[in-house]
């Protein structure tokens, strides 16, 4: 199995924004690997550290790496700016995606996807796919004219980025959903999108505490993430337990 | 197949500032005097009513004080202006019979080549005079009129008379007197009832002579039904004494008549921008006024509309970019004067290096204005620390029928958004223009393409320097 | 008459619209009565001013650091008297100021108020509801200077004009260079209810520093017709109608008010001035 993502002893802090100069630890030791062809799982409650992982993972400048490692196809990531781990095949979809003004979907996702494939993407061949991928994804067409995420719902949010991750391919996609608030379509639109998206060449690293979303994946590896700590791991089963048990019978594991 | 946006090519800003050698064939001697005006109006061959209304102007321009509110004026000198510098060129409908000279700062500019491709007439003023005027065949058979205002004055003269700052009287503030005084140059549209002119007209100033002043004034009349879309575009040189410009715009919008005025203003760094525009609108009229302001050292800039008949409707989308050495104050005002009149007025000021952004606006609404409809959104973009964003709106509302909304913000590029775009893969140097981009991008979509891409080099001009 | 300046904006605009500064009659400048109040560090204080007969009444505050004051002033003049009010207020570090105006007496008054959040993360919360009925003339000038570090300055401001009246309101959020991370928000809500009314608002907002975040909205406007269609389904008549929408417009401010006495007093002198109307 090729190694994609591997992440040895990673502590990150993140600058306190209410006293200055004094920062904290919130992941204090994680170790985790994903292969191609996986699906990982991180569940946990909240303030438990994981979208701080993913951030950290995507290179979010509040955050910074205190100590560990961070690799991603053997290479070191630490020093590398965001949008280079992005055209190294690193995507993530956002728990609230930003509103940019004046910049179309299509403008964007064209931008985005001559900066991450290094070539320039032909106009009317780039259309045909976005319309395609769109169909797929069940959003109207006009969307791609639309600015980005501006008015949108939070499921047309998800759809957007779900959008951008079938357009970029990226070799591991990172889901961000946190988000307690995520209803039912919106739970959908990600199952399906990852559903559609994954294969033997890429992996997806899913962060939830919402377990409804994994229904229909076929999941790989469950990691629990408490207190910026790796506290359980297994397979899908876990999920099922946490299901119906919640954390509770984690708490002493610390 | 769909046209395609270049962002690439770079204007060079060194474009605007190539200088010809001043061969202007008379030179008015710099600063204010009687004397001065007769000789202007004399050598323009002006009809009686019109020296006298220069000289009047003059008497209102002594008696009126320089505002004191809005950007510091003191730097301005009207004895070393020199407000009339005739060109040595004969207005012409040939782009051949131009000087060589002269010709070739238009045809850097694009204008010729536009006049070719996109637009249906083309006026070109070089200093205090236009020297070159043409229409379409087709238009002048409907009986629109396009020309330089000397040429009005003489041809339409009771048109004129009747128009001629009658919206913008000399008396409204010192530079609208000024200019009731010195005025030179300046393109005449009228457009018969019911004529639709589809292709633009673009009227072009270029202030080429060192330490003078540039005194366009613009008269537009719409008829009824008809409709129109006008281009104003300026620039000039740069040069280390301070130039002057205080044009005068008057457009008269009648019932059902729809004018767009677009503008996109790239003066040198040493002009003193302090121009007046004013429409006129009447009963389901329309003005619509696209305003870009780029140029200039001080610029005070705040088109108004006069929402005259019931349904008169505005709308008014202006983009400020301040940078090092600029006070750009600019806005616009509305005043609504009939039932059931509406506006919209939607600006967006970025201000970097040091530059001074200000929007100033009013609304008023008066008691025979019931059921009007205003609302205003104002954001500003600060890219530094060192810079400064002003907002500055006020609201006068006579009645209990009119609806009224005002929105503004201020803040810088968020962080978020950078992070957003990087992890899409786009670097951070992109991410910050795109996000300018996309912040000018409600006015950009309103200017014809050329423009457009014309407006986003200018960012692009100005953004460079500022990334990283 | 004999006039004087009593208040201006912080940048002045077109003179035509009359906005750039209040004036009154000189005598009501000639004597004020001054309160000065250090609130010490630490320390929680409420206060309540309340102006009932006629005067100039400057009420000067600096806030210790951590300390917080909250400071109801309540305007209820008679009818047939001027007034003018003035409120001056410094916070230091991590200080907090909850300010709660109003405005609902006097023939003509004019007020203003400066709030400095001189200290980092200190924060003021101004609320103002002012009321016009007949021909009086309301005149406010409130200024918000943030000058400290993640200072955060929030202004609503609910008024409602009925009769002749006429109001100038003006609201500045002035960002110093420094002041990175402040947040400022203004908001200010007028209800009309009547065709006389002059209603004025200059919402100002100045910055000299980039890492701030500041908003202002207006909204003036008549009372919204599906509303009252929707109460008027229910029973009541337009004018029971319009008056419930103006008495929850203003129950953000009342609510405020710690006195339930002073509130009633308020609230039935706002019904009264309504019936009347």
């Amino acid at each position: 199995m090729e190694k994609l993502l591997n992440i040895k002893n990673l502590q990150v802090t993140v600058a306190d924004k209410e006293a200055e100069d004094t920062s904290k630890e919130i992941l204090k030791g994680i170790d985790l690997q994903v292969n191609k062809g996986e699906i990982h799982v991180v569940l946990g409650p909240n303030g438990s550290g994981k979208s701080t992982l993913m951030n950290a993972i995507m290179g979010h400048p509040k955050y910074e790496i205190a100590g560990g490692s961070l690799e991603f196809e053997g290479e070191d990531l630490t020093e590398l700016k965001t949008f280079e781990r992005a055209r190294k095949g690193i995507f993530l979809s956002f728990q609230t995606p930003e509103e940019i003004p004046g910049i179309t979907v299509e403008n964007m996702i064209r931008t985005a996807k001559q900066a991450v494939t290094g070539e320039n993407i032909k106009v009317v061949k780039f259309r045909k796919e976005l319309k395609a991928a769109m169909k797929e994804l069940q959003m109207d067409e006009s969307y791609a004219q639309r600015y980005m995420n501006v008015g949108f719902s939070g499921g047309e949010k998800k759809r957007n980025e779900i959008l951008q991750m079938l357009m970029l391919q990226p070799k591991l996609a990172l889901l961000d959903e946190t988000d307690s608030g995520l209803d039912v379509d919106a739970i959908q639109i990600v199952s399906n999108g990852v559903k559609k998206f994954h294969n033997e060449d890429n992996a997806c690293l899913i962060i939830t505490h919402n377990t409804r979303i994994l229904k229909q994946l076929n999941v790989d590896k469950v990691h629990v993430l408490m207190q910026g700590k790796i506290v359980a791991e297994g397979g899908p089963e876990l999920i099922e337990k946490i299901d119906k048990e919640g954390f509770g019978f984690l708490q002493g594991a610390e | 197949m769909a046209q395609e946006k270049t962002y690439i090519e770079d204007i060079e800003r060194t474009l605007y500032d190539i200088k010809n050698v001043d061969k202007s064939k008379y030179k008015s001697q710099s600063g204010l005097t009687e004397d001065i005006i007769r000789d202007i109006s004399a050598r323009k061959n002006d009809p009686d009513w019109m020296l006298e209304f220069r000289l009047k102007s003059l008497e209102v321009y002594n008696q009126l004080s320089l505002p004191n509110w809005g950007p510091d004026l003191s730097e301005l000198n009207m004895d070393e202006i020199v407000t009339y510098v005739q060109p040595d060129a004969k207005m012409t409908g040939s782009w051949d019979e131009v000087p060589e000279d002269i010709k070739e700062t238009f045809d850097r500019l694009g204008i010729p080549e536009a006049e070719q491709t996109s637009l249906a007439g083309v006026g070109a003023q070089y200093d205090s005079e236009v020297v070159y005027h043409s229409i379409q065949e087709d238009l002048v058979k409907q009986g629109v009129i396009y020309t330089d205002m000397e040429t009005a004055l003489h041809e339409h003269e009771e048109i004129v008379r009747d128009h001629f700052m009658k919206l913008v009287p000399p008396k409204d503030h010192k530079f609208a007197a000024l200019h009731g005084a010195v005025w030179s140059g300046g393109s005449f549209v009228y457009v018969p009832e019911g004529v639709h002119v589809e292709i633009p007209l673009q009227s072009y100033f270029r202030l080429n002579a060192a330490g003078a002043g540039q005194f366009e004034h613009t008269l537009i009349i719409v008829e009824k039904n008809a409709s129109l879309h006008f281009i104003e575009g300026c620039s000039a040189p740069k040069y280390n004494v301070t130039n002057l410009h205080a044009g005068c715009v008057e457009l008269f919008v009648n019932d059902g008549a729809r004018l767009r005025y677009s503008t996109i203003e790239n003066w040198s760094r040493n002009m003193m921008n302090l121009n007046t525009k004013r429409a006129v609108v009447g009963k389901d009229g329309v003005i619509e006024w696209v305003s870009g302001s780029f140029g200039s050292h001080v610029s005070m800039l705040y088109p108004c509309s006069v929402l005259k008949g019931e349904n008169a409707k505005c709308e008014f989308t202006g983009v400020t970019f301040a940078s090092k050495g600029q006070n750009l104050d600019t806005g616009a005002s509305v005043i609504h004067c009939a039932p059931h009149t509406s506006a919209n007025i939607s600006t967006r000021t970025i201000s970097k290096a040091g530059g001074k952004a200000t929007y100033r606006s009013a609304v008023k609404v008066t008691k025979n204005a019931p059921y009007a409809k205003c609302s205003v959104n104002c954001e500003s973009l600060m890219l530094d620390d060192i810079s400064r964003s002003d907002t500055l709106p006020t609201m006068d509302i006579e009645g209990d029928e009119a609806d009224i909304g005002h929105e503004a913000t201020i803040g810088r590029i968020s962080d978020e958004a950078i992070f957003y775009l990087m992890s899409r893969g786009v670097s951070e140097d992109e991410a910050r223009s795109m996000i300018v981009r996309g912040f000018v991008e409600p006015i950009a979509k309103e200017l014809p393409l050329e423009y457009a891409v014309e407006m986003n080099n200018l960012v692009n001009i100005e953004l460079e320097g500022t990334m990283g | 008459m004999n006039k004087e300046i009593f208040s201006e904006i912080p940048m002045r605009t077109w003179n035509w619209l009359g906005v750039n500064e209040a004036v009154v009659d000189k005598d009501l400048l000639v004597e004020s009565q001054n309160l000065d109040i250090k609130i010490e560090a630490d320390h929680q204080e409420k206060m309540l001013v309340e102006y009932r007969k006629e005067s100039y009444g400057i009420v000067n505050i600096n806030i210790g650091e951590n300390a917080s004051l909250k400071l109801t002033q309540l305007q209820l003049m008679p009818q047939d008297c001027d007034h003018v009010n003035e409120i001056n207020v410094v916070l230091e570090k991590k200080a907090r100021l909850q300010l709660v105006a109003v405005e609902t007496g006097a023939k003509s008054f004019a007020s203003k108020v400066n709030i400095i959040l001189k200290g980092d993360k200190s924060q003021a919360d101004v609320s103002l509801l002012y009321f016009g009925d007949g021909d009086r003339s309301l005149d406010m000038n409130y200024v918000l200077e943030f000058q400290g570090r993640k200072t955060v300055g929030n202004l609503e401001v609910y008024g409602g004009l009925m009769g002749e009246s006429q109001k100038i309101f003006r609201g500045t959020l002035d960002f110093k260079q420094g002041s990175k991370q402040a947040k400022g928000y203004e908001k200010e809500n007028v209800v009309v209810l009547s065709s006389g009314v002059r209603n004025r608002s200059v919402p100002i907002m100045l910055s000299g520093e980039d890492d701030v975040v500041g908003n202002h909205a207006v909204s003036s406007g008549k009372i919204n017709e599906d509303k009252l269609h929707y109460l008027m389904s229910r029973g009541l008549s337009p004018a029971e109608a319009r008056k419930l929408v103006l008495e929850a417009a203003f129950n953000p401010v009342l609510e405020l008010i710690d006195d339930e006495a002073l509130r009633q007093e308020i609230d039935s002198y706002i019904k009264e001035r309504l019936e009347n109307e």
